[in-house]
Formats: C-alpha cells, sequence, structure tokens
C-alpha cells in the first residue's frame, strides 16, 4: 500500500493514517494530549510545557492576505494557542526548491517577522536545506512551537449538557482567498490568517474546549468535540457566519465551507451563562463571531454533529476524500 | 416564497394527484441540494423524487478507465480532473497507476493544459454539455484528448423507454442548459422544469412540476432564467461543433447507447485511435456486484446496493458513484442518516 494524497486531507483517512503511526510510536513518556494539535507535560508542581510542530506546503505560495509564512507562524502558534498556552519561542525550518527566488523567501521571512515582533514571540531556532530543482514543490516549512503555562491556564475543562458552542469568526475565507488566487478569480475575500494571542487570552479562563478549524475545517472541529464527549452537538446553519462572496465561491465550485480551513479562527465551547460575555468580547475582534450552537447531550452512544437546516435537520458528518489539496 | 411555504403548496398539489408520481432530478448537483436539506422526507409520499445518470465521473464507463489506466502504465503521461482518479478500473484506478510511478497529473481548469508541462499529455476528458467547451477548446489548441463525453438527452430517452422506471417528469440540469440552451430539451416527451441548485429552486421546480403533472401537459419550463437562455451559448455550441462528432458511447452498467458520446473530429488528436495498439487488449470487466448501472437510472437506491457503506465508501470506492462528489453513493454516503 502507498500512501494517498487524501491521506493529508485532515479528514477520516489522515485520522485513520495518524492512528497507525500511533501503533508504532507507543512511547509517550509523561506527555498528555499527545492526540491532539498540541501536547503537555507537567515541569513541576505549577507548570506545564506545551509544545506542537506543524509543516506548511500550500500552494499558491502568495495569495490574497498572506503567505505561506504567515501561515507558517499563525498556524503554529494558534496550536498553543487554543491549547491556553502562550508561545514562548518558535523554530522554523526551510526545505527550499534550487531555484526558489531569493526575493520570495525574504517576503515570507519578512512576514514572519513581522508576526513575530508584533506577538513579541521569537524565532529561535531552524534549519534549512535545499533540494535539487524538481525534487520538491518550491518550498516547505516547518515549525514547531514550545510555551509553559500553568494548570488554571490549559484550556481543557468538562464539557457539560447546554454549553454553547461559538465560532470566533466568518467560515472559509483562507480557502477561498486561495482557491480565487488558484483559479484567478478578482474577489474582496482576504485569508484570515493570523495568531489568535490577543483573542485568546482574553477568554481563555472562560471557555471550557478550543480548536481552529484547519484542515477539515468546521465539520472535523465539531466531530472532534462530539467524540472526545460522546457528545451529540446541534449547530443552526443560519447562525453561522459565512461572508456571501465566500458563499458564492464555494457554490461555484461545488464545495462545502464546513470543511474548508480557516487559518485564524477558533471554534470553542462555553457555559451557558458565560457564552453572552464570551461572544460579546470576540465581537471586539470580529464582528462576525457568533454562537453557533449547543451541546444537547453528553456520554451519548451515539455522539453526533446535528445540523438544522432551513428545512430540516442532517448529521454533518466528519469530512473525507480529498477536500482542497493543499492549502495549508 | 419560503421553502416552507413551498413544501405546504406541494403537499396541497399532492391532494389532487390521482397516483403516485416520479420525478427524476437528472444532475448530481441537484442531488447533492436534496440529500443536504432532506428534501425527499419533506416531500409527500406520493411524490418520488429519484436522482438520474447526470453525474460525469459516474457513467465513465470502466472501459475508458481501464484504456486511460494502461495508457499511463505504458508510459504516456496523463492529465485529468481529480475525481477521475480514483473511479475504479477492472484492475486499478489511475491514483493507483499513479503510486505505481504512472505520470497521472490533476487539473482543476482545463487551460491548465496549454501549460508548457502539460501540453504533451493525453488529457482524459468526461462531462455532459458543461464540460465539453473546454475539451473542445484544448482540440483546437492541438491537445490531444481520450474523450468520454456524453450528451444528455439519449439516456434520458433511453430511461423513458425502460419498462423498469416510469418517470413523469424531469428535473432538468441547470447548468447543462446554460450551454445547451432551453431549445436542448424540446422534444423531451415529458414535462421538465429547468431548475437552479438551491434548495427553493428545487422546491419550486417540484411545485411547478406537479402542477404540469396534474393537469397533463409535456412542456419545458425554464425556472433558471437568470443564467440559461434559450439558445444557449452559442459561442461553445461552436466551438464543439467545430472540434468534435457524435459518436456511440458506453455508460458505466448501462452499455452502449448509439450517438451519446462526443469524440475528437481529428484522429490524430483522438487518443483512442492514436494509440489502439496500446488499447486493442485491455480487457474490462465490471465488478459485479456493483449496482451503480442501476442507481444510474434511478431504479435502485444506493442503499439498497450490499456494498454500500461497508465494502464500498468515499475511502474505498468500488464503484464509480461512490467516487464523485455528484455521485449518489456519495451524496448519500455524505448525508447519511
Amino acid at each position: 500500500m502507498n500512501i494517498k494524497l487524501s491521506e493529508g486531507s485532515g479528514g477520516r483517512e489522515m485520522n485513520s493514517l495518524v492512528r497507525d503511526f500511533r501503533k508504532i510510536l507507543k512511547v509517550t513518556g509523561e506527555w498528555k494530549h499527545t492526540d491532539n494539535d498540541a501536547a503537555i507535560v507537567k515541569i513541576n508542581d505549577d507548570e506545564y510545557v506545551c509544545m506542537t510542530s506543524d509543516s506548511f506546503v500550500v500552494d499558491p505560495i502568495f495569495f490574497p492576505g498572506g503567505n505561506i509564512g504567515d501561515l507558517a507562524f499563525c498556524g503554529t502558534v494558534n496550536d498553543l494557542l487554543v491549547m491556553g498556552c502562550y508561545p514562548k519561542g518558535l523554530s522554523l525550518s526551510f526545505v527550499i526548491e534550487e531555484g526558489f527566488p531569493k526575493k520570495d523567501l525574504d517576503k515570507i521571512l519578512e512576514s514572519i517577522q513581522a508576526w513575530s515582533k508584533k506577538t513579541t514571540i521569537p524565532i529561535v531556532t531552524g534549519d534549512t536545506k535545499v533540494m535539487e530543482k524538481g525534487k520538491l514543490d518550491k518550498i516547505i516549512i516547518n515549525t514547531t512551537a514550545v510555551g509553559i503555562c500553568t494548570k488554571e491556564e490549559i484550556i481543557d475543562r468538562e464539557v457539560e449538557r447546554g454549553d454553547k458552542i461559538i465560532l470566533s469568526g466568518g467560515l472559509g475565507e483562507h480557502a477561498v482567498a486561495l482557491l480565487s488566487k488558484r483559479f484567478d478569480y478578482e474577489t474582496s475575500i482576504k485569508s484570515d490568517s493570523a495568531p489568535l494571542v490577543e483573542e485568546l487570552t482574553m477568554v481563555k479562563k472562560q471557555i471550557k474546549q478550543a480548536k481552529d478549524p484547519t484542515r477539515g475545517g468546521l465539520a472535523a472541529t465539531l466531530n472532534e468535540f462530539a467524540s472526545k464527549y460522546n457528545a451529540i452537538i446541534e449547530i443552526d446553519e443560519t447562525s453561522i457566519p459565512i461572508k456571501k462572496e465566500v458563499k458564492s465561491v464555494t457554490k461555484l465550485l461545488g464545495l462545502d465551507p464546513y470543511v474548508l480551513a480557516c487559518e485564524g479562527r477558533f471554534v470553542c465551547t462555553v457555559g451557558k451563562d458565560k457564552a453572552d460575555d464570551v461572544l460579546k468580547e470576540l465581537k471586539v475582534f470580529n464582528k462576525d463571531a457568533a454562537i453557533i450552537g449547543e451541546v444537547k447531550e453528553i456520554k451519548s452512544k451515539k455522539p453526533e454533529v446535528l445540523l438544522l437546516t432551513k428545512i430540516g435537520k442532517r448529521i454533518l458528518h466528519e469530512p473525507s476524500g480529498n477536500i482542497v489539496p493543499r492549502i495549508c | 416564497m419560503s421553502s416552507k411555504q413551498m413544501l405546504a403548496k406541494i403537499a396541497e398539489l399532492n391532494k389532487q394527484l390521482k397516483k403516485s408520481i416520479t420525478i427524476m432530478e437528472v444532475c448530481g448537483g441537484h442531488t447533492n441540494t436534496v440529500m443536504r436539506y432532506g428534501i425527499r422526507d419533506e416531500l409527500p409520499e406520493n411524490i418520488n423524487l429519484v436522482s438520474g445518470p447526470g453525474c460525469p465521473v459516474c457513467v465513465t464507463a470502466q472501459e475508458d478507465v481501464d484504456n486511460v489506466v494502461e495508457l499511463a502504465l505504458q508510459g504516456i503521461p496523463i492529465a485529468t480532473y481529480g475525481d477521475m482518479l480514483r473511479v475504479p478500473g477492472t484492475k486499478m484506478s489511475l491514483d493507483d497507476a499513479r503510486s505505481q510511478g504512472a505520470d497521472v497529473t490533476i487539473i482543476y481548469s482545463a487551460d491548465e493544459m496549454l501549460k508548457p508541462e502539460n501540453k504533451k499529455r493525453v488529457f482524459f476528458a468526461v462531462g455532459f454539455e458543461t464540460t465539453t467547451p473546454m475539451t473542445a477548446f484544448l482540440l483546437s489548441k492541438g491537445i490531444t484528448v481520450y474523450s468520454a463525453h456524453k450528451i444528455m438527452i439519449p439516456p434520458m430517452k433511453a430511461l423513458l423507454d425502460d419498462p423498469k422506471i416510469k418517470i413523469d417528469g424531469f428535473i432538468l440540469p441547470g447548468h447543462v442548459s446554460t450551454v445547451a440552451g432551453e431549445e436542448l430539451w424540446k422534444n423531451l416527451g415529458v414535462p421538465g422544469v429547468i431548475s437552479g441548485f438551491g434548495e427553493e429552486q428545487i422546491l419550486h421546480g417540484v411545485c411547478l412540476l406537479t402542477e404540469l403533472i396534474i393537469i397533463n401537459e409535456k412542456k419545458i419550463i425554464n425556472d433558471y432564467k437568470e443564467v440559461v437562455f434559450k439558445e444557449g451559448n452559442t459561442k461553445a455550441k461552436e466551438l464543439v461543433e467545430k472540434t468534435m462528432k457524435l459518436c456511440d458511447a458506453s455508460w458505466r452498467g448501462v452499455g452502449v447507447i448509439p450517438q451519446s458520446g462526443l469524440e475528437p473530429k481529428e484522429n490524430k488528436l483522438n487518443a483512442k485511435i492514436k494509440y489502439k495498439e496500446i488499447l486493442k487488449n485491455v480487457k474490462s470487466k465490471e465488478y459485479k456486484e456493483c449496482i451503480c448501472g442501476d442507481i444510474l437510472k434511478g431504479i435502485k437506491k444506493p442503499t439498497d446496493c450490499k456494498l454500500f457503506g461497508k465494502a464500498c465508501t468515499p475511502e474505498n470506492p468500488k464503484g464509480a458513484c461512490m467516487v464523485s462528489e455528484e455521485g449518489s453513493c456519495q451524496i448519500e454516503w455524505r448525508y447519511r442518516k
């Protein structure tokens, strides 16, 4: 058997491949959450180290609202931020194709530098390799982020029935910006790629679970929540923020916005009494933030995500297949 | 009218029906909306909505897949649309051929074929009236094509003649009509409504069709006037006329339907002729437990297939209807209950 493209798309096939990895790579030591975006380990009575790693292979590498460098920085720090941990530093490694324009590399580095300066998260180490022309497609970036946090800061609290689900901004903007570039469509949509530093710092003590809906999109994220708590989650389609232009482009291309990647959004669960406050705080950063649904049941025998449509109700399944290749 | 109001109107019309009726939505795009919104469950029992043969990936015959796999394995570089890679052939899919080292590339848009690195490739082309003009354009630029293009009317007529299913009306494909024009459907023989792809548009189509069926009027209504015109896209049609000609075509699970396909006019750009020496020994055999043929004809539902969701899933499809986003089986799987 050989690896197929769909095994990297963030859906069922990828999860199954990762499960296969874990059958071989069994030693996890004292680390917890090793099946999550970021793993944590206790280092003393009060503190935990949190660590994540990511690779970026986007095509095209420059797109409306950013480039592969923005994605690398934001995608990596977001994986720690959704765990409640502020990154202490980042590693940054490049594999570059021979013949890659130096000025493009500089642009990528400048984007990373700009975020690094803005968030005060330093780039502390890295590596560079160059491969023969034709042996890879332009450039691959690999990153690691490490941070230290206290137990109270970790966003991993028990989910209860009645908890609300909040989405921090509009869906599908990153994917649509990228696809528009790929197909030469003119659109005003820009990638949402951004570090979630301020908004998560603001609400992290009030929310119970958080995750950035990157590959596999909202559908994958909600299904992950559902299976973690054996929960039944109900989402109201009419409350999900999707920009009109995103709707049009996804319709045109026959894509489902619920499975498209975001690079600067997060989904969280919040106790119902705190939901309005959290929403109000998140709206300061993005007016499209919305309560999109709630946890109907926990410890259910049939965990699932239900979507209320204009006509009826259907299950929102975990995505599968090649959703859209190489957009993050 | 909102969707709920339209459903109420359909329920009213239903009272005037003397017998149960069958409406076929021909296009996979329509099937997707129907399933996404659970429209079938919301319609009265007497109004059956069945899916038709409008998914271009699904109707592509096994022998066409096998032929292109053979070309790829023999070292001829291929380009095709993403979904075609995973359609199972007798021995393997193009995706399998690729993981064995064959040079098969995915294109998202036909003009990618004009890039220098793709010009030498054989373009494995599929689709109905909607996508044929893009292939015609490539033929006008000298690209070699393996054509599995098909036209919509012959299978629909064949279905109307099929004793196993009685179709009272069609929801007609919007995009096909954009290119081919309203006039394509003029001699259909049953009522038809050209519809857009939103849930409200489809429900409106069902409404109009039910009305036509009640008064027994076999006319065609264009309910997608924003993009569908009487004569269609004449420039696109001319280009097809100039570069392609009708031919007999093989349909998955159905067999050969005379004059239902399109192939390049110029033999030197027709991969089936150009590489006939390579292709003459290819043997095809359809997977016998797969009922894609009956599903495409609306005779059976995906859930009637014993492979559905077990041996056959989108990750590991056994039949073409499970591969494509527009395939009835994949749609049924995506919105399974």
